[in-house]
């Protein structure tokens, strides 16, 4: 992503947001795009944008202005978002501070600022972290991990794992052998059944209808831990 | 040179102290000069299990504290010319020692002799931390319960926090007839949670309950499984390939006959 100091296109399920700095000049603003679009406009080309600028209202001539750059690229203009649409209801103030990094989009938890822990994570280790966390090696019982974000952990996970920890319900929690010692995922806990059964393939859990869910995670050729 | 091993667990009765005496005399028998140094201040096992206690005059303290000379202060072994004792103190407690302290003494015990064998006491705090201060090397003892397998990961974690990397992995009192019965952790369990070099199994064995009562360690008992198991590990701690004990042969007759006569 070309990156411009008070404008940023970013990918979303729903199609491309644009986000305007509310605080900058229009003028820089409409430069700024400008150059973005220049950069990038094979790969955009045809899409329909979204605009955000936070609170910030435009003038009619604004509009105008902001259409026809966007129309020189044969980018369509489909209206603009509120702070609402953009950020996920629940979290929306704990990541305005974090920056553009942490943005939460309609979707979830897409993507973010990530911890990568390239060690297995032994009993009585914490590791803490704002946004995702990936565990290169194995989560031992007695070892935790809490995240606002999501939890991959690359091996066995027996520890305890909070995931959207500042009440993000659609974080989730993946293992190539998922049996933790206490599951939780922003407000839900739930702990592993007392019948454990081996070689299962790698899951995932996240809430689904206000409820912990886990399912099986297809990965491509991979069925399961050899064991 | 000499090698500083510590042989520590998390958990307390998982066998540390048997685990050293053992190890010390097996590298002894070898003909290698060690000293075991007991770190377990106020709680001293090590010299019963090696049946030395009435000769203690001097101990840990006194060394690290300047009372008195190291060479004052090791006891020499009842059975080997080139195996020696530093005993802890009883009346003091852990903090009596600290960690530099420890590092000195090591370099010190390293110049002197080819290993020197600190037993740990349990716990993560000052205890533990002094006896691992000095230590190259670490052997983590384990037995097959849920709560040594914990406090065993724990302290593999800690040690690799104070830079002890690759400790190695003793499975002590295991019940090969539990395991089979699916009553008890096996091997194989433990290692998936600790994922650490394992470098011998000692089967459970009264004979280690008669061993530590007499202060002989069991290494020297050519006729029990773990004698044969602790001799084994020595043998590894060297750095020699030797396969891991068949555990679950029946015992027939013969084996037993051959044990009543001390053959094997």
């Amino acid at each position: 992503m070309t990156r411009t100091e008070h404008v940023a296109i970013k990918g979303t399920r729903e199609g491309l947001v644009l986000y305007l700095d509310p605080t900058a000049d229009f003028g820089l603003l409409m430069n700024e795009l400008d150059k973005l679009l220049e950069k990038s406009v094979q790969f955009l080309q045809g899409a329909t944008v979204q605009c955000f600028a936070g609170q910030k209202k435009y003038t009619k001539d604004e509009h105008a202005t902001l259409s026809t750059v966007l129309g020189k690229y044969r980018l369509e203009h489909a209206g603009w978002l509120t702070t609402e649409e953009v950020y996920v209801p629940s979290k929306g103030q704990a990541f305005a501070t974090e920056g553009k990094e942490t943005h939460h989009w309609e979707d979830g938890m897409v993507e973010g600022s990530c911890l990568f822990v390239e060690r297995t994570l032994r009993s009585g280790k914490s590791v803490q972290f704002a946004g995702h966390v990936v565990v290169m090696g194995d989560v031992n019982p007695g070892a935790e991990i809490i995240a606002t974000g999501n939890i991959v952990v690359m091996g066995s996970f027996r520890g305890v794992a909070h995931a959207g920890a500042t009440g993000d319900r659609n974080a989730s929690v993946s293992a190539y052998y998922l049996a933790p010692t206490q599951l939780r995922i922003a407000d839900l806990v739930t702990r592993a059944p007392d019948d454990q059964d081996d070689g299962r393939g790698p899951e995932i859990a996240r809430i689904k209808d206000d409820q912990l869910v886990v399912d099986a995670v297809i990965m491509n050729g991979r069925r399961g831990k050899v064991r | 040179m000499g090698e500083v091993i510590v042989v520590t667990s998390g958990k307390g009765g998982v066998g540390k102290t048997t685990t050293s005496a053992n190890i010390g005399t097996g590298l002894a028998a070898l003909g290698h000069k060690v000293v075991l140094v007991d770190t377990d201040i106020g709680l001293r096992n090590l010299d019963v299990v090696m049946g030395l206690e009435n000769r203690i005059v001097y101990d840990l303290v006194d060394v690290t504290s300047g009372n008195c000379r190291l060479k004052q202060a090791l006891i020499k072994d009842k059975r080997f010319e080139n195996l020696f004792l530093l005993p802890a103190a009883q009346t003091k407690d852990k903090t009596a020692v600290n960690p530099d302290q420890m590092k000195l003494l090591a370099a010190e015990l390293k110049e002197e002799f080819d290993f020197a064998i600190i037993d740990c006491p349990a716990g993560i705090e000052q205890g533990f931390r002094n006896a691992i201060a000095g230590a190259d090397r670490a052997i983590v003892v384990c037995t097959p319960e849920v709560s040594a397998v914990r406090d065993a990961d724990r302290i593999i974690g800690l040690l690799e926090a104070a830079e002890l990397m690759n400790p190695k992995l003793i499975i002590n009192r295991l019940r090969p007839a539990m395991v089979k019965r699916g009553d008890m952790m096996d091997i194989a369990d433990i290692l998936d949670i600790l994922a650490i070099e394992l470098i011998g199994v000692v089967p459970e064995d009264e004979s280690i309950v008669i061993s530590t009562n007499r202060g002989e360690p069991a290494v020297m008992d050519m006729v029990s499984q773990a004698g044969e198991a602790y001799r084994r590990i020595t043998r590894r701690i060297k750095g020699e390939e030797v396969p891991l004990m068949n555990l679950d042969a029946p015992k027939g007759i013969f084996d037993r006959l051959k044990k009543l006569v001390g053959i094997r």
